[in-house]
Parts: C-alpha cells; structure tokens; sequence
C-alpha cells in the first residue's frame, strides 16, 4: 500500500497544524508539518509529498486581509511548483486561513486550468464578528469533489471572521454549473439555509461553505473538518451517548466524517 | 517620498466594520448616520521605486475582486471624514506585517527607520450629523487617546488630494543614552529622588538600601567597577523587585488582626505562607499528582505519566481601565507566556477569561474614564484578537456587573499548557541556569513600554513622544517565539526559560541568575525598537511578546539557527556567572553591580491593621419580605439580570476548538446554547484523558463576609468541574484576588482596617476549602489597589472600590473522556434529582438584590458534610448513571432548573416538596436561596435504583421528571401550583438583555 505523504506547512502564526496532521495521521496518511521556511530553503521538498494542506489560523496575523500575506509568501516562493504539483494528479485542501490563501493564490476556483487568476474572496463575516460555532453542510453529490466522495451531509465548526464568499454573478453560475460548490450551509434537517443567520454564519452567497477546481483535486473549505478528529468534538455527542444507551446499543464511536473527507484524499492517492 | 495607500472594499459590497460602528453609533449615542465606509490607509516610510509601490498595491494590499485602492485620497463621498492612528511608539502589528510581506514581495529589507504605518478612514455620511457628533463618533467610538491620535474633517474641510497628508508617527528621541548615580545623603533626599523619578521605592526600604551603598566593602567592591552611589539602573531595579507586584508584600505582610465581636486579637504573620503555601505542601504530600508548585510560572500536575499539565491566572486591570483593547490583549498574550516560561517550557492548550465591569446601562452621574459599555467591547475584543491569533482555544469564562468596577475593572485571563514529563531523558519541570550559560532574548524588541504607567500618564504628548505606557499585544510574534522555543526545547536546547513581564528583564534575569548565582549583561546587545532608551529604560521596559532563555555555549548555533527558520529574533545579550553579583554594563561601562543576595536580605515586612466588623454589628440583616405570589414573573425577570442571563455574544466570539481538542464546549445543549458548568478538552490527541477547567466568581458576596465570599467561590469551582465528569481526588485551584487597597488612611482609606479583615479571612476560608476539598493551589496572584477615583456631577471625585473579588480556578484531570457529561437536560421521562440541602440562604442572592436588598445569611460552606454528596455523584457519574448534572449556583434552584429544562429543550415537572432542605418553610426560599453543595441531575428511571443506592443516607431525592411538554411546572410546599411558565418564554428572557449583540 502507498505511504500516503500529507505536507501540512506551518510557521508565521498559522495554527491547526497539529490536528492536521493528527487527523491525517487517523485517516492513514503519514503527515509532517514542516516550516514554511523548510520549504523555502529546500530542507523540505514539495514534490516529494502527495497531498499539500493550507491550514487553517491566523498566518501573519490576518493583517491586510485573511490568507493574503500567505498566499504572497507561497506565491514568490513556491510560485509555478505549485501548479505542477497540483498537474501532476496530486491534492491540494485549504481549511479556513488556507481557503482565503487558496483564492488569493488562485488555486481556486481554477476555471479553464487557470490556476493564477483572483476571481472569488473571502471577505468580513457579514454578522460584523469572528464567530465560532457548529454547522450544518450539504454536499452536492455530482461534485467532482474527491474529498467529499460518498458524503452527502456533514457537520463541523467554523471559526473565522472573513468567511462570507463572494465573487461576481458569472463566477458563481459557473461555479454551480461546473458542480465546484462542495459544501452548503444548511439547516438541521438539510434544507438550504437560504443565508439565514446563524445557520449560515457568515452570509456567504448561495450559502456557499467550500468550493472545488474543474478536476476536484484542490478544495478549500471554510469549516474545519479537522475539528472533527473524534467522536468526542461533536457538540452532540453527549446527548448521542445517552440515547444509545436508553436504545441498548454501544455508543457509535467510530469514525468522524472530518475524518472520513482526509481518508476519500489519502484513498485516492492510493488508488491513483 | 514616503507614499500613502488608501484601501477599500469596492461600493456596491457592504462594509461589515463601517455598518457595526453605524449600528452602535445609534445605539450608544442615539447619533443617526446613514452610512460609514471604512478605509485602510498604509503610510509607507520606504525608499520604493513607483514600480515597486505598485507591485505592493497590486500583489499584496488589495484584492482585485473586492477592493479599490489607489496611492490617492480614495473619492468616497462623505459629509464627515474621521481619521484615526496611533500615537508614536505604540505598536502597531499591521504595520510590521506590511513590512514583512513587503521584503518578501520585493526581496529586499526596508532599511533602518524604514516602516509602514496604518492608520484608518471612516467616511460618515449624514447630513444632519454635527461636529459634535462627529467627534463624538471618533473619541468615544473609534479612538482612545492615550494610544491614538485622530482627526475630523467635516466636507468642506476635506482636501480631495492630500486627504489626510502624510503622518508619520515614528519615536523619534533625540538625546544619547545616560547612566546616572543617585545621591543618598539622607532618607529624605532619596525619598525626593524616589518621587521624582517615580520609583515608588517604599520609605521602610530606603534605609536598607542607603545602608547597603554606604557599606565600605560594598563601596570598595563597587570602585573596582567604576561605580559609587547607586545609579539609576539599579535603583530601577530594587524598586521593581521590592514592588508589591513582583514580592508581594502585602501577602507577606504581618496583619494584626482583631474581632470586634469578641475583642479578641490575634498576629496573622504571612498570609502567603499560613494560607496558600502550608496547605499547597500538605497536599502535595497526599497527593502524587502533583508535580511542581509554588515557584515556577505555573504549577504542574500530572495528566499521565507522559505528560504534566500547567496552570496559571493572572490579571490585567489598570491597563485595561485605561485602554480597554489594548489592556485585554496584552493581558491574554501575556498570560500565555506563564506556561511557556514553566519548566523547560509548555505548550499552551486552553484559555480562560473572567470580566468584572460596571453596569453595561450605566447612566449616572459617575464619569469612569470608559463608560461600562465601551470597556467592556473593547475588553472582550482584545481577549478575541489576543486568544483567537494565538491559535488556543478560549474555552471558558464569565462576565460579572457590579457597580463597584466603574473604579476600575478586573480582567482575569487564565493560561493552560502541556509539557512532556522528559525532555532528552530529563525531567521537564526542573530547569537551572549555570555559570557559563548564556542569557538569551528572543521574541520582541525593547521600547519605552509599561515603564511605570504613572510616569508616562504624567508626561506631555507630543507629536514623537512614546505612548508606550499602555502596550497592544502582538500575538503573531509571540506565536512565532511559541512554535520556536517549543522545538528548541524538545531538542534539549533550553537550560531554563522564564517570561519577561512585570519588571522586564530585571525580573527575568534577576530570577534566573540566583541558580547559578550571578550574571552578566551588556545592556547595549538589547535589540531596540528605537534609539534614545537609556540603560535604565533598556533593564526595566516591560515590552512584550519576550522570553529569557539560558542556553549552553555548545547549543548556540543550533539555537539561533532554529530561531532565524522561525523568523524570531534571538539575541546573547549576556552569560550567568556564579559570582554572587548582577553585573550589568552599556559601552563597556559598568552601571551595576549588585550582590545578588541583597534583596533578599534585611527589608522590612509591610504591616497592616484588620478590623473586623461582623455584619450584624454592621447593621445588616434580613429584609422583611413576605412571600411573593407572582413567581412566574419572579423568575423571568431574574432570568435577565445581567448576572444570570446569556452572555452567548462573547463566546461566540472566541475559539474555542481550535487545536481539535474541544470535548464539552463553553455552549451546550440541544441549541447549544446554555453555559457549561466547565469546559473539558483532551489536550493529548491520541489520549483519552480529558481536561476540566472552570472559574467561578461571587463577589457580591464580600458585601456580608469575605470569608463566605471566598469559600462559597471555591465551591462553586469545585462543583462546576465535578459535574462534567471532574475527579474529586485530582482538583487543582488557581486563585486570583483582587482587593481594594487595605492600609487604612483616616481621610482616604477609612475602611482601611475593615478591608485588611476581609482579607484575612478570605485566605483564612482559602486553606479551609483547599484543605477541606483537598485542592491544592497550583498558582495564583494578587492584585491590590482596585480603587478608583471619578469625577461626580459638580466637579468632585468619588473613590469608587471593587468589590473584595476572588476569582477561582480549578482544574481536574479525567481518565477517560467518554465518562464526560453536559448540563442539558436528554430525555423526557428522566428523573431529577436535587443533591445538598437548601438552607434559608439568601443573603448575597440574586433575588435579594433584585428587590434591592443585602441581607444577613449568606451561604456557608461545609466540605466535611458536602464531600459525601460529592464523592457519591462521582461515582454514580464513574458508573454511567448520570445523564446530566449541573450544579445550583448564582439565582438558586428556580433558575437553574430552568437551565437544565432551557438547554434539553423539554420540560420539567417537580415539587418543591421533595427537594432536601433544612429550615426553608417558603417557595421563594427554596426557589432562589443560593445555599452552597448542590447539584441537579437527571437520572434514566430504568438506572433509579442504581443511583439511588449510591446516595443512600445522602441529602438527595427525586423532585421530579423531564416532560416533553416544554413547561417548567413547580408544585409548592403546600402542595398547591407554584410556578408554571413555558421554557421557551423563559428562554427568550433569558437570552433577552443581549441578545442584539454579536
């Protein structure tokens, strides 16, 4: 079986790192965060990993707007690797801090295989705050998505202050035409949050949550999957257990769906 | 040519930031604004060429999908332009990222002096906004000045070219640095020179200190150096050392104590000692969890044989009454430096915040320097910024109103952190430093911060003078020094590591050097913000974001090579030596030289009067009520008292799951939406050990007895990890007090006595509760002097006193997280039961206060009844019988049932009845009486046995079940209906008072 190898880049006041990585570790990927200037002074090798994750937190302070400055240091220094590695059939996931480095990059949305060009943003939550708390995601089952594979309803937190997408009309009919809208924000029982607040949290257009490339190799999503690295996250979990118990049945606590997003990449990169 | 670009959010997308401050504008002040834009201006101080200037515009300050900028006043009508930047000196964490991204964008360094400013633009438009109204947006809304300088342009005013201008606010001090020696002739002229430098050297000291520099040996020893009088530096020194804030003198003061009951006195010699060290050790003995206490940053416990955790509490008041954000944030970050600097160092997993503030609806005569309401923003904003940039999870806190902290509000920020048991093989608790070790800063630069805030109050601003008395914290530098140190340490590279705070280096150096007994600094190898800081300034300055790290020579390499892939800034500044003297020079010359046990020699102990007046005597007693017979409406409206009602906006506001730990979150519940009794994280990934931690406060309390107040706040904090699944055998504590100065005065401090009383018996009820819970204090800190003066109506001024305020926190380890229950109600059908007796406590209540009254019977404490009641619900929680457990706090029964009904989203039907109770004859009593020891649980009927088998002999029953109806439906003590109110119109109440706020 493939050694799956997860680089989750850290340093410049980036946080999530740790449980990045743990998480990957839990999906069975070998995962190693690596200084962003471990990277930049060749000590560590982009190409010799199979899956990049832009985490999540706080690089550079989120001054000048959130992921900016990140997406300056990764494009001077990293620059056209980046689109090789993402050519040569490998994944790239940003959470939270690292969607905002993902679109200012222009990873995403990727249209045409133009992987530079600044078309979506994340801008201020519409609430006027940084806000943590669970929601509820929709996923549409025809995204070429390989991160949400077999996943049509998931739930995890968000904490940012910059989630609320944006771009302009064309760019989102594209976008739905093209199925990259991954994730929904949604009420509790799945329907549409239609920008309701605080289902959708940020007032994101079209309660847009993550979003994908034309190949569903790269993802950028504001939730934080990796926030749902054990039963034990879920804010229901407790009640969960007691109605188990009252039913006769072992508590369920087998593995998350945040868990289950990082092992559709670390299956397909064994697959591949 | 410096440049000036304004940014923007393009027009037709909607300002989130301008529209928050239309909204409070409206509702603080009533000022109608139709609508303020917000621009982003960088001042760039830089030699770029119009190409690079436009590379930076285009590739890092503006998003091309949302933004317009231009390197020209942005065309953005408005009636009234405000323009808000910092003073000079005041850090300014945009601007040196700017910088950053800068190098990196153009592969070159800014040159020295070389700097971006950021400064912001608020276009107001309303046409019938006046000038005043502007200005009061700008002063009482957008800028403080004791950091900030600002400007209002009304529309003919404004300049569509220059906008507005160039302003750089760079430090500049044009005069070379001095040493100078102090004369000290006499008590008196050193009591001069104290005042006029601001040492606030205590009188009782001087003499010490004169007769220290006039001993012949030591004059003799210090001629070799080129030294005779003390210099500055060194009086800096001792006045920081000796400061009640580093030595705490008050709680090793000697208290002569006397009862006015009995007359009866006694000597209470030491407080630090008698109360919090002797029972600390007693129980360390007992218990083998315990790890390290009593002398490091933090104290430690024992999560696993792996892994220790550490605690500590600080406060950060003064600053924070002055400057609101900027105090909270430099207090949350400096906090967070405690476990860093603990052992070899720790890393940090959990935050806890504690706000005391004045009413939030404060409309009285009483002029605080920042009305409740703006404090209390901009405190909760700072704890956000500071908390949420660290990358640690804010999992728990509360808010408290009293009128008492419009004098001056306390901020509680509490840090915890994980280190492995062994470094390299070495025990990670135990650090020293020896001779020949290198005295290592790393983190942020020097400035003219925190040096005596009073100094830099009193000075004149002008347009480069430091405004550095009140810092904004920098958690992205400190983050950057965290993940370093952090590596360098699992290398083995860290000899001993402590935090520069209080005192700067002084503190750090001083401290670390007794281990090996000595050391060596170059104040001149100091890295500086600026130019002109006088060695002096250098030692003492408390800039933030620094540690102090002693390092072998053979690790230097690979330390500094560590801290440049960080991107920190690491610098030698000097060696420890062993012998037995602080020895400090700048340019090679000696400016001190000073026996490294001299302060620990022959100062007097601070001495102080306690009287104490029991509240009888004082007058107190109980109202005369008779009985309510609205206690649906009762209820309700205490449920929006801003004591009791939801403070959801704040948490809301702060992470709480980042690093992917988050186990019981501070909000749960079918809604979750309901205070947690505790916040429980798993701080080891790939353990399933948990972490409890909660804080509890009850100030109103001490308006009966300090004694009460204080025991009654340890129980609380005991019960509140206790109910998420705690371990009764494993608590640790932190306390915190905060007290109002206690050395009587006759004019200004009458109730000086009274006071000093009140803390005697509070550290008398600490020892009790640790000794009786067995909860050692793993860490703890005092913070006196909470007073404050305000302006009144005609011109007078009122001395405004806190409360006697202890904040208490206890942590508890639990062995297996899925043990881990929340507070919310789960299933209709479940019983609930009420553990402890109410007793006819309603002194200090919520209910009292509600109807205007203080009365006599403030709750007392029993740990030697409580504990059985306690171990019993471990154990029926150990087993699995528990489906939810909360415990009775502030507001009594009534409103925590109805927490437990609010968060289940069910009902519950009881009778008062049956609830356990010694001498409580009325509904009301039982209702709202906030006795201390009890818990609400729900229990699944088919586990009744079980459970009641447990609490067999216990004070403990069944009142009641959980309905689906959705009511909270209370039969009486006369077996007549006594409250029947829907949980959702309770809830709404409940979550009424702030429910604007996000």
């Amino acid at each position: 079986m493939t050694n799956v190898k997860v680089l989750v880049p850290t340093g410049y006041g980036l946080n999530c790192d740790h449980e990045t990585a743990y998480a990957f570790t839990r999906a069975g990927a070998s995962a190693q965060r690596v200084h962003i200037n471990a990277l930049i002074d060749g000590d560590a090798r982009l190409e010799d990993y199979h899956i990049l994750v832009f985490i999540g937190g706080f690089g550079w302070g989120d001054d000048h707007g959130a992921g900016v400055i990140q997406a300056v240091k990764m494009r001077t220094s990293l620059g056209e690797r980046l689109v090789e590695f993402v050519s040569a059939g490998k994944l790239v996931l940003g959470i939270c801090n690292g969607f905002q480095a993902l679109v200012n990059l222009g990873l995403l949305p990727g249209f045409d295989g133009d992987y530079h060009s600044r078309s979506v943003a994340l801008v201020g939550n519409a609430c006027g705050n940084f806000r943590n708390q669970w929601v509820h995601l929709t996923i549409d089952p025809q995204s070429p998505c390989v991160f949400t594979r077999g996943i049509r309803r998931a739930d995890f937190p968000v904490r940012h202050g910059e989630g609320r997408l944006y771009a302009q009309e064309a760019v989102i009919r594209r976008l739905g035409l093209n199925h990259q809208i991954v994730l929904r924000y949604a009420l509790p029982d799945g329907s549409p949050a239609a920008g309701r607040f605080p289902h959708n949290p940020n007032g994101s257009v079209e309660d847009i949550a993550g979003i994908c490339d034309p190949t569903g190799r790269v993802f950028g999503l504001m939730p934080h999957p990796e926030a749902f690295n054990d039963w034990s996250n879920h804010p229901d979990w407790t009640r969960e257990r007691e109605r188990s118990r009252r039913s006769g049945r072992p508590f369920q606590a087998g593995e998350t769906v945040g868990v289950r997003v990082l092992r559709n990449a670390v299956d397909f990169i064994r697959s591949a | 040519m410096p440049a000036r670009l304004e940014i923007s959010l393009k027009e037709h997308l909607v300002d989130p930031e301008g529209e928050g401050i239309r909204k409070k504008a409206k509702a603080y002040f009533g000022i109608d604004a139709e609508r303020i834009r917000t621009v982003s201006i960088l001042t760039i101080d830089a030699l770029l060429s119009a190409d690079q200037l436009q590379a930076v515009r285009h590739e890092i300050f503006t998003n091309p999908v949302t933004q317009d900028s231009s390197y020209r006043p942005l065309p953005i009508d408005a009636d009234w332009v405000i323009w808000v930047g910092y003073r000079p000196g005041v850090r300014d964490n945009p601007g040196a990222t700017a910088v950053e991204a800068i190098e990196d964008l153009l592969r070159t360094r800014l040159g020295a002096g070389e700097a971006v400013y950021t400064s912001r633009r608020y276009a107001v438009s309303g046409s019938a906004l006046s000038r005043g109204q502007a200005e009061t947006i700008a002063g009482e809304l957008l800028a403080n000045d004791i950091i900030q300088q600002w400007r209002v342009y009304a529309r003919g005013e404004w300049d569509p070219v220059d906008g507005i201008g160039i302003v750089i606010p760079k430090v500049r001090l044009d005069r070379p640095a001095a040493v100078t020696p102090v004369p000290i002739g006499s008590d008196a002229s050193v009591r001069r020179t104290s005042a006029e430098r601001n040492l606030a050297l205590n009188p009782n000291d001087i003499p010490v200190i004169r007769a220290y520099f006039s001993d012949p040996r030591v004059r003799e020893s210090r001629a070799a150096h080129g030294l005779s009088d003390p210099t500055d530096v060194e009086l800096e020194y001792i006045s920081q050392a000796r400061s009640d804030h580093c030595n705490h003198n008050t709680f090793r003061g000697l208290f002569r104590y006397r009862d006015l009951a009995d007359n009866r006195s006694e000597i209470v010699d030491n407080l630090f000692k008698t109360c919090i060290e002797a029972p600390t050790l007693e129980l360390a003995q007992r218990k083998p969890w315990v790890v390290s206490v009593l002398w490091d940053n933090a104290g430690a416990g024992r999560l696993d044989d792996d892994t220790y955790y550490v605690i500590t509490g600080e406060t950060h008041n003064s600053p924070s009454n002055m400057e609101a954000y900027g105090g909270a944030i430099t207090g949350i970050v400096g906090v967070y430096r405690d476990p860093l600097g603990t052992g070899k160092g720790s890393k940090l997993v959990m935050g806890g915040w504690g706000f005391c503030v004045g009413l939030r609806d404060y409309c009285g005569p009483l002029k605080p320097r920042l009305h409740p309401r703006r404090l209390l923003d901009g405190v909760i904003e700072g704890v956000r910024d500071g908390g949420n940039k660290s990358g640690i999870p804010t999992a728990f806190g509360q808010v408290l109103f009293h009128p008492g902290y419009m004098g001056k509000c306390l901020v509680f920020v509490t840090a915890v952190g994980i280190m492995p048991a062994r470094i390299q093989g070495l025990p990670a608790e135990k650090k020293r430093t020896r001779p020949g070790d290198l005295v290592v800063m790393c983190g942020g630069r020097v400035g003219k911060d925190g040096i005596h805030g009073v100094t830099a109050s009193s000075e004149v601003f002008s347009e480069h003078t430091p405004a550095g008395h009140v810092q904004i914290g920098d958690p992205y530098t400190q983050k950057k020094m965290h993940d370093f140190l952090l590596e360098a340490r699992d290398e083995g590279l860290i000899q001993f590591i402590t935090d520069n705070g209080g005192g700067g280096l002084s503190s750090s150096v001083g401290e670390s050097a007794r281990f090996s007994n000595g050391a060596e600094v170059d104040l001149a190898r100091v890295p500086l913000k600026y130019d002109g800081l006088d060695p002096w300034e250098i030692w003492v300055s408390e800039s933030q974001e620094r540690m102090t790290v002693a390092i072998r020579p053979a690790d230097a390499d690979r330390f500094m090579a560590l801290s440049r892939r960080h991107a920190v800034e690491s610098t030698v500044i000097g060696r420890y030596t062993d012998s037995g003297k602080l020895h400090l020079t700048h340019a090679g010359k000696a400016c001190a030289w000073v026996d490294m046990d001299f302060l620990e020699s022959g100062f007097p102990q601070w001495d102080f009067d306690a009287e104490w007046i029991p509240p009888a005597q004082r007058g107190l007693n109980e109202p005369v009520l008779r009985a309510p017979s609205d206690l649906n409406r009762l209820l309700t409206d205490l449920l929006q008292r801003p004591n009791i009602c939801s403070t959801e906006w704040i948490t809301r506001q702060y992470d709480h799951e980042v690093q992917g730990t988050s186990v019981i979150k501070p909000l749960v519940g079918a809604e979750r939406d309901v205070n947690s009794d505790a916040a429980v994280v798993r701080p080891v990934l790939d353990s399933r050990r948990g972490l409890a931690f909660a804080q509890a406060l009850l100030p109103s309390y001490s308006a009966i007895d300090a004694y009460a107040m204080a025991a009654c706040t340890i129980d609380e904090a005991v019960r509140r990890v206790l109910s998420v699944g705690g371990d009764l055998e494993h608590i640790g504590g932190v306390d915190n007090f905060c007290w109002p100065s206690i050395q009587h005065h006759p004019e200004d401090n009458p109730d000086g006595k009274f006071k000093a009383a009140q803390l005697v018996r509070a550290c008398w009820a600490l020892r009790d509760m640790c000794l009786g819970y067995g909860v050692p204090l793993l860490s703890g800190k005092d913070s006196m002097y909470v007073d404050g003066h305000l302006a009144g109506r005609y011109g007078e001024t009122h001395k405004v006193s806190a409360p006697e305020t202890l904040q208490f926190a206890a942590v508890s380890v639990i062995a297996d997280i899925g043990r881990c229950i929340s507070m919310d109600g789960k299933a209709p059908g479940d019983l609930v039961y009420v553990i402890g007796l109410t007793r006819n406590e309603l002194g200090g209540s919520e209910y009292y206060a509600h109807l205007g009254y203080t009365g006599l019977n403030v709750p007392q404490v029993k740990p030697a009844e409580f504990i059985a009641a306690y171990r019993a619900l471990a154990r029926a929680v150990d087993s699995g019988w528990v489906a939810s457990a909360h415990g009775v706090y502030r507001g009594g029964l009534g409103v925590h049932l109805a927490l437990v009904a609010m968060a289940g989203n069910l009902g519950i039907r009881a009778d008062l009845g049956k609830v356990p109770a010694a001498g409580v004859d009325r509904n009301d009593t039982l209702l709202f009486s906030e006795s201390a020891g009890r818990f609400i649980v729900t229990v699944d009927p088919a586990r009744r046995t079980e459970f009641d088998d447990v609490f067999r002999k216990l004070p403990c029953a069944c009142i009641g079940e959980l309905t689906s109806e959705m009511v909270l439906e209370l039969g009486g003590l006369d077996g007549r209906p006594a409250l029947s109110a829907a949980v959702s119109v309770l809830k709404a109440a409940w979550k009424k008072p702030f429910g604007d706020l996000v």
